[in-house]
């Protein structure tokens, strides 16, 4: 049979834009039907309109450059200090007992909650919006990275301890190798933490450049057709940046299963 | 030249775990020497402390009374002197067969290291596997890297801990083969925690027997059979009958030798 002809792959790239095709056929019914005006919901060919339009514009690619660079930035930074700072407290039990019972109140305040304090501090300026982005990388870091640490086999430590590994050679033979899953978990969710924190950080700390800016500009015009082709920028964007990571940790993970077998 | 290195000397020795406040006594006035070269099998029921003896012997145990010594000296920690072959293989899933063969070898220089690798996984037959990862071998390779790493640091005493506990039948006994076939040629001590007698008979000079509640050597059987021996000589049987009897299990019941 012909059909059994189309790879697993493609397949699944079918499956995952019939949705949004279907949403879209859906979305147009639903303006044909007059349900709702032109004004408060555009026909998705004026949003592809907006599309081209805003992409045939350097400015755009531009505003998208700003963005991607300050998540870079801001993950960057907060993946670098969740990973130190899980792997002190999954290391010692009392920087544990000293930190974690601060860092867990500290990190129920949502972001947003954040954003008037730094706006006085710092004023409207790039770097509390790197800031707030590798805020929001930091916790899931810290944390994965953390239970990873405290999670290394029983067995692996006495392993170790019978050929005399102690300190950095323990943490770089045994630990963060048995640890990795669980912190390439922890940058994954990072990377999306960051990802959504950005709207906020270009929304509410305001600045001329950033995808967000576009939203926010769409939004004071009454410009629907631009608030929702910024929406799906970003929605995409953000997708394309998990799929990236995922693939990397793949490639780390590659040939290396984590059996607890015993 | 004859080796003197690898005799082991246990005087005395008892050991306590702290329970609910509660001493509970896990070894009892252990005595025994296991001299250089010897294979030394200690078997009896669970939680009559014999893994906690290797343990002790390891390194891993430190609070007890009595002695343990190696070559005469007492022992202080684990050291490259011993070699450990766990029930779990125990290798890094992370790592090659050949860098978890490498393991301990962390001082060496990259050639020797190389040298050394090579050396033993030809030894266990598991040459050309140094690039695979642990998950794609079967439990019997798996185990047979493990004897290689623990060989490649040159240990004066190979401990095992119910090492082919893990196998199934055909393999255990096949692996049973390699263990003696590894002791024949590399001429070290061997000491080995085992539930099994018929490994027991078939692998050892000296069965030790030790009884549960607190841990005793119950008695220390020889076995002066030739080798390689055959497991179903009348000699053989009559050694297995010997043991069984020390299990309470001899006379009543002759089949029954699971314990």
């Amino acid at each position: 049979m012909k059909r059994l002809a189309i790879s697993k792959k493609t397949k699944a790239i079918l499956g995952g834009i019939a949705f949004p095709i279907v949403l879209t056929g859906l979305w147009q019914l639903f303006i044909f039907a007059g349900f709702s005006s032109a004004r408060f919901l555009p026909p998705p060919f004026k949003v592809f309109q907006k599309f081209v339009i805003l992409f045939s514009d350097p400015a755009y690619s531009q505003h998208i450059a700003v963005s991607l660079q300050r998540v870079m930035i801001g993950f960057f930074i907060g993946t670098l200090a969740g990973f130190l700072f899980g792997l002190l407290m999954g290391l010692s039990k009392t920087a544990e007992k000293i930190f974690a019972p601060f860092f867990h109140a500290v990190r129920q305040v949502p972001m947003i909650g954040w954003i008037p304090l730094i706006i006085m501090w710092f004023g409207m300026n790039e770097l509390p919006r790197v800031l707030i982005i590798s805020v929001a990388a930091f916790y899931p870091i810290t944390l994965n990275t953390f239970s990873g640490v405290r999670n290394v086999p029983r067995e692996y430590l006495e392993l170790a301890s019978v050929y005399g590994f102690k300190g950095l050679t323990l943490i770089k033979k045994i630990i963060i190798p048995a640890a990795l899953p669980s912190i390439a978990t922890g940058i994954s969710l990072g990377l999306a933490m960051s990802w959504s924190v950005l709207m906020v950080a270009e929304i509410f700390i305001q600045t001329a450049f950033g995808v967000g800016t576009q939203i926010q500009k769409g939004r004071d015009r009454f410009d629907i057709a631009l608030v929702i082709a910024g929406i799906i920028t970003v929605g995409v964007l953000g997708y394309a940046m998990t799929v990236l990571v995922q693939k990397i940790v793949q490639a780390v993970e590659r040939g290396r299963v984590i059996s607890t077998e015993k | 030249m004859p080796n003197n290195k690898g005799t082991l000397e246990i005087r005395s020795l008892s050991k306590s775990f702290i329970v609910d406040n509660n001493s509970l006594q896990i070894l009892n006035d252990i005595n025994l020497t296991v001299h250089s070269g010897a294979f030394v099998t200690i078997v009896g029921s669970s939680g009559c402390g014999k893994t906690t003896l290797l343990r002790i012997m390891l390194g891993l145990e430190n609070h007890y009374t009595g002695e343990a010594l190696i070559d005469g000296k007492q022992i202080i920690g684990p050291g490259s002197d011993r070699g450990i072959v766990f029930q779990d293989h125990r290798l890094l899933p992370w790592l090659t067969v050949g860098e978890n063969v490498a393991f301990g070898l962390d001082k060496l220089k990259r050639k020797e290291k190389k040298l050394l690798v090579d050396e033993h996984l030809k030894l266990v037959g598991l040459n050309g596997f140094e690039s695979a990862y642990p998950s794609q071998l079967s439990g019997g390779m798996a185990q047979r890297v493990a004897i290689a790493r623990a060989l490649a640091s040159k240990p004066e005493i190979l401990l095992l801990d119910e090492p082919l506990g893990a196998l199934d039948a055909l393999t255990r006994m096949y692996m049973q083969q390699e263990l003696e076939r590894l002791w024949l040629l590399e001429k070290i001590t061997m000491i080995m925690v085992t539930h099994d007698i018929d490994e027991a008979i078939y692998l050892s000079d000296k069965v030790v027997i030790m009884s549960s509640r607190p841990g005793v050597i119950k008695k220390i059987i020889d076995v002066p059979l030739s080798r390689p021996r055959n497991r179903a000589s009348s000699d053989f049987t009559r050694i297995k009958a010997e043991i069984l009897e020390e299990f309470h299990l001899g006379t009543e019941y002759p089949f029954a030798y699971a314990i």
